[in-house]
């Protein structure tokens, strides 16, 4: 005991006598901290995470791994280790000592940059400070030991030199420390699930970021404690105190032992991704968290109120403040600025009508229909590039659709955010059960589960509502629809209708409702749903039905643009495929084969049937007037993934066909983003341009509010903070 | 009395090299044994042995009563070491270093005094990197005495100092042996087992070629004396018979001549004559009497610093 003391205050001196220990230990990490806080803004936000996780991943790899590997190897080729071979002692107060003094000058180190990170970059304070600290020092003794390994393998310093650098250089570049593992081509990000240093990395930036705490890394912590063990019990088998004592060359696997844990980690990774998707996560947080201003536009705040000279502050993912008139300088505000003089800021749009299961066109061979886990992250990110930030899909197969709203939710894919009814309930022959109708046997039956509720009685009804909500559902759709003489549906009984608005306003969730004509929306009205889908197509609807639907709080959703699409395709044209919004988005191969297949003989077939359906935009039209005159709260809906409405860009070409029916710009944009949110039971955190709300912006050049085909040029979208970068919303994999 | 060292039968090889090949010894208590011998012939790889940093390949060893091969751990707590080559960290100073040894120690000897006794105590305070090569060696040897231990290995502890730090090393050295330590030294320097050593072993090849106190060796050879006398013109070729004289060697200008002796004070006066009788001036006149040197050229044909 008295060694180890005796070794540990001497190291300790003697560190502190070297000038090189204390560069390495001190200066470096802190020169880093400035150079790299100045050159990325960390004032601004966002990147002060990644600076903080890059100084101590390389304070750990630089002092812990490197130094201890140099180490032994000094010593012992400067006959250093020799003279303590002679005494009565062994490796261990060697390697202890020198394992406690690595940990003592790396503390204070941590300890600064933490501070410094908080009162000058104005980092918030850590939610987890003890898991930060816990997490740090295990990486510290598990690299170290991964040092004495090789310096207790190594023959000279030379050898030992080049086994550090061959392992150091891709630690430092490919394990996240210095570039973000996200950033990365999807063969590297697997690659680097092989590297130690790439769960030190990703653990620090979880915890820092405030998620997560020691216990969330598990796995990673195990690892490296693991290897400290293994490392440290064979740099004491293997020391070496003589130059002259040479190891031979296959003792270097014993470098593969220490190692081992990580190789385990990286195959359980390449199969399960855990690690990779965290590493996107983590990314997408450090984006969604930079400062930005955006200055001297027209602010449209999604209440119908308009500032016309404003800005906003975005801190943190969420609206910080909102400046009438000139804003503060931005250099003040530590933010980065968004000049948008002579442009139009509003809430992101919201689409609350849209099936993410059919892609709103035909594909040539079946082949080209994408899986969901592929189709619906690429629809989603169409609409966060035509800026809609939030939809809602009203009937997709269940399981798949709420998998990907977590996929969105969690970072991992970046595109509009997902809100999902699942099922639609509906009659056995009613409207919903003729998409599967010419599936297999077999195939119907899982189709049907995932895609229908068929209530025989209103306790059934009420049963499914429950299993759903257990589901966590955003809502409930039901069908209210008898069809055309030429193309009839067996109508839902609206007593069912009843049991599952009452079940469903129980457990909170809001019902909407499809509905064929007027008699079908009174019908819905009886039954308490929340909002009307469609409303008629055919007939009139009464004012008195919407002064009651006004009473009540009932949206009114007219998704004019299934109604145009259906009369145009009736019509043979199909001219809104070549919509710009809609050639950006694509995808090309479905547009080309879309238009090829409506003028093939099948698709003529198709589109007669189609006509058998009869929609009157006129009528459409004067519901929608009649609607806003009686001030129902109007919502904007497209019935994206019908023929020829392609996912995206649809909702600016609802927002045209709504001012052509004579509804007022503003009101038709309040409709796109409050009164959206509002249905999404989500106005609380978005839909509008308010201090506290989300960052959900889209950002056009020109005003709306006089010409409202101006929202299709978009200048930026804003999704939760995060500046998207549109090109690369199609690269995401 | 039990002795501090016996050796029987040691042998050491390193694959196919036999760097020990059979060395048999033994050091009594307070004695001061030397290991003399030519770079290479054994003498550090049987001292490392003999401190318990090298297994032997056979043979018995007993060091205080410890076999270095089994009870390594307890024979280092009781031996004083001086390496041959040895380092410490550049910016550790002397106390601190003498302190830091002391701590591995179960028996500790005061280290101020310690420092002052081998003149150190001006650079008490100064880092190792600071200190000139007989400063090192003197904290090396401090270092070896740091648990008062009752033997101590000298391993060529005045290799590659000036003459002037060698004698100082040397009076250090002629300290401890009046203070009754026992002291095995291995050297290449003949004047240093002549003067320091009670008994000296002359080591060859991994074998002890001759075995004695200093003298007893001398004696073991011819035993002859030898006279040197330079002149000024060159001698007649032909050397007489003179008294006692075994063999001469002339060198080829005839102005050196080595006369050897069993009893050159016999010898003597009849060559000073013979030079007279000759007209020719004696510039210089040595008397050489027997060395450990001699002893080994004679005895390996070779000469030590080779």
């Amino acid at each position: 005991m008295r060694a180890y003391i005796s070794q540990i205050r001497i190291n300790l001196r003697l560190t502190m006598r070297d000038r090189t220990v204390l560069f390495f230990n001190y200066l470096f990490p802190l020169l880093f901290f400035f150079i790299f806080g100045f050159m990325m803004h960390a004032e601004q936000g966002g990147a002060i995470v990644q600076i903080v996780n890059m100084v101590l991943v390389i304070g750990i790899l630089g002092s812990g791994f490197f130094g201890a590997g140099m180490r032994t190897v000094m010593d012992r080729e400067a006959n250093i280790l020799r003279r303590f071979k002679v005494a009565p002692i062994t490796a261990g107060p060697i390697l202890v000592s020198q394992l406690v003094v690595g940990l003592v000058h790396y503390i204070p180190v941590t300890v600064l940059v933490l501070v410094l990170a908080h009162f000058i970059y104005g980092m918030p304070p850590l939610e987890h400070p003890w898991s930060l600290m816990t997490f740090v020092l295990i990486g510290v003794l598990a690299f170290r030991a991964m040092g004495s390994i090789i310096g207790a393998v190594a023959n000279s310093m030379a050898e030992s030199q080049i086994i550090i650098q061959l392992l150091y250089f891709p630690m430092l570049f490919l394990g996240g420390a210095t570039f973000p593992i996200a950033f990365m081509p999807n063969w590297l990000q697997i690659v680097a699930q092989f590297i130690p240093s790439t769960y030190l990395s990703t653990g620090i930036t979880a915890i820092l970021q405030g998620h997560e705490t020691i216990w969330n890394n598990l796995a990673p912590a195990g690892a490296l404690i693991l290897t400290a063990i293994v490392g440290t019990f064979l740099a004491l088998k293997l020391f070496r105190w003589e130059k002259e004592e040479k190891m031979r060359a296959s003792a270097k696997f014993w470098l593969i032992a220490v190692l081992a844990p990580f190789i385990g980690m990286g195959v359980f990774q390449a199969y399960s991704k855990d690690n990779v998707v965290k590493g996107k996560m983590l990314a997408r947080e450090m984006s969604r968290s930079r400062t930005v201003l955006i200055r001297d536009a027209r602010l449209f705040l999604g209440d119908g109120n308009v500032i016309e000279q404003g800005a906003v502050l975005i801190k943190d993912g969420k609206v910080a403040e909102i400046y009438t008139g000139t804003a503060p300088d931005a250099k003040s505000l530590k933010a980065e600025t968004v000049d948008a003089a002579g442009k139009t800021l509003m809430p992101g749009l919201i689409d609350v009508h849209v099936h993410l299961g059919s892609p709103g066109g035909f594909y040539s061979s079946g082949t080209d229909y994408e899986a969901p886990d592929k189709a619906f992250p690429r629809e989603l990110a169409a609409y966060l590039y035509s800026g809609v930030t939030a939809v809602k899909s009203v009937g997709d197969v269940l399981d798949e659709v709420l998998k990907v709203r977590q996929v969105e939710a969690s970072g991992e894919k970046l595109g509009a955010e997902l809100f999902a009814v699942g099922p639609l309930f509906t009659a056995p022959g009613g409207h919903g059960t003729e998409y599967a109708k010419n599936l297999p046997e077999v195939a119907r039956g899982n189709f049907d589960a995932q895609f229908l509720r068929l209530p025989k009685t209103p306790q059934e009804a009420k049963k499914m509502v429950d299993e759903l909500a257990k589901r966590h559902v955003d809502g409930i759709k039901t069908i209210l629809e008898a069809g055309s003489p030429d193309y009839p549906f067996v109508r839902m009984d609206p007593a069912l209708v009843r049991a599952v608005v009452e079940e469903a306003h129980a457990l909170h969730l809001p019902v909407v409702c499809h509905t064929g004509n007027a008699r079908d929306v009174e019908a819905a009205v009886n039954a308490g749903v929340d909002g009307i889908e469609h409303g008629s197509m055919t007939d009139a609807i009464p004012e008195a039905l919407f002064a009651r639907m006004k009473q009540a709080g009932i949206t009114f959703d007219p998704t004019l643009d299934v109604v145009e699409a259906f009369g145009s395709l009736a019509q043979g044209k199909f001219d809104m495929l070549d919509r710009s919004l809609v050639q950006q988005v694509g995808p090309k191969k479905l547009l080309d084969s879309t238009k090829e297949f409506l003028q093939s003989p099948e698709g003529a077939k198709m589109r007669g049937g189609i006509g058998k359906y009869p929609v009157v935009m006129a009528i459409c039209n004067q519901n929608l007037l009649a609607a806003m005159r009686a001030g129902v709260m109007l919502v904007t809906g497209t019935d994206s993934g019908n023929p020829t409405i392609i996912h995206g860009p649809a909702l600016h070409r609802e927002l045209q066909l709504w001012i052509e029916a004579g509804v007022p710009p503003a009101v038709a944009l309040q409709a796109a983003t409050f009164n959206g949110a509002r249905l999404l039971r989500a106005s609380d955190r978005m839909g509008l341009i308010k201090k506290g709300y989300q960052a959900n912006l889209l950002l056009v050049d020109g005003n709306p509010l006089k010409d409202i085909s101006v929202t299709e040029r978009i200048s930026m979208v804003m999704f939760k903070g995060e500046r998207v970068d549109r090109s690369e919303l199609f690269d995401q994999k | 009395m039990e002795q501090a060292i016996q050796v029987k039968g040691l042998q050491k090889s390193y694959g196919e090299v036999h760097a020990v090949r059979g060395i048999d010894f033994e050091v009594a208590p307070g004695e001061v044994f030397g290991l003399l011998g030519p770079n290479g012939a054994g003498k550090t790889t049987t001292v490392e042995i003999l401190e318990g940093l090298r297994p032997r390949t056979s043979g018995d060893v007993k060091v205080l009563g410890c076999d270095p091969g089994v009870e390594v751990r307890a024979l280092k707590d009781r031996i004083g070491v001086c390496l041959q080559s040895t380092n410490l960290p550049d910016k550790i100073t002397v106390r601190e270093s003498l302190a830091l040894f002391a701590s591995f120690y179960s028996r500790n000897t005061d280290i101020d005094k310690l420092i002052d006794r081998l003149q150190l105590s001006e650079k008490r305070n100064a880092y190792y990197q600071t200190l000139s090569g007989g400063q090192k060696q003197r904290v090396a040897l401090a270092l070896a005495l740091v648990n008062d231990p009752q033997l101590v290995f000298l391993d060529e502890p005045t290799t590659g100092l000036d003459p002037q730090v060698r004698l100082e090393i040397h009076s250090l050295i002629s300290e401890l042996r009046d203070a009754k330590r026992t002291i095995l030294i291995t050297t290449h320097y003949i004047e240093e087992a002549e003067r320091l050593c009670d008994r000296v072993a002359i080591v060859d090849q991994g074998k002890i070629i001759a075995l004695g106190t200093p003298r007893e060796i001398q004696a073991q050879t011819l035993g002859t004396s030898r006279v040197e006398i330079h002149t000024a013109q060159p001698m007649p070729a032909e050397v007489p018979n003179f008294q006692e004289a075994e063999k001469f060697v002339m060198s080829d200008d005839r102005k050196i001549l080595n006369v050897y002796s069993a009893r050159p004070a016999r010898t003597l006066p009849d060559l000073v004559k013979w030079i007279d009788l000759n007209g020719i001036d004696l510039e210089d006149i040595h008397l050489k009497r027997p060395t450990l040197e001699d002893v080994f050229i004679e005895l390996t044909g070779k000469r030590l610093r080779d």
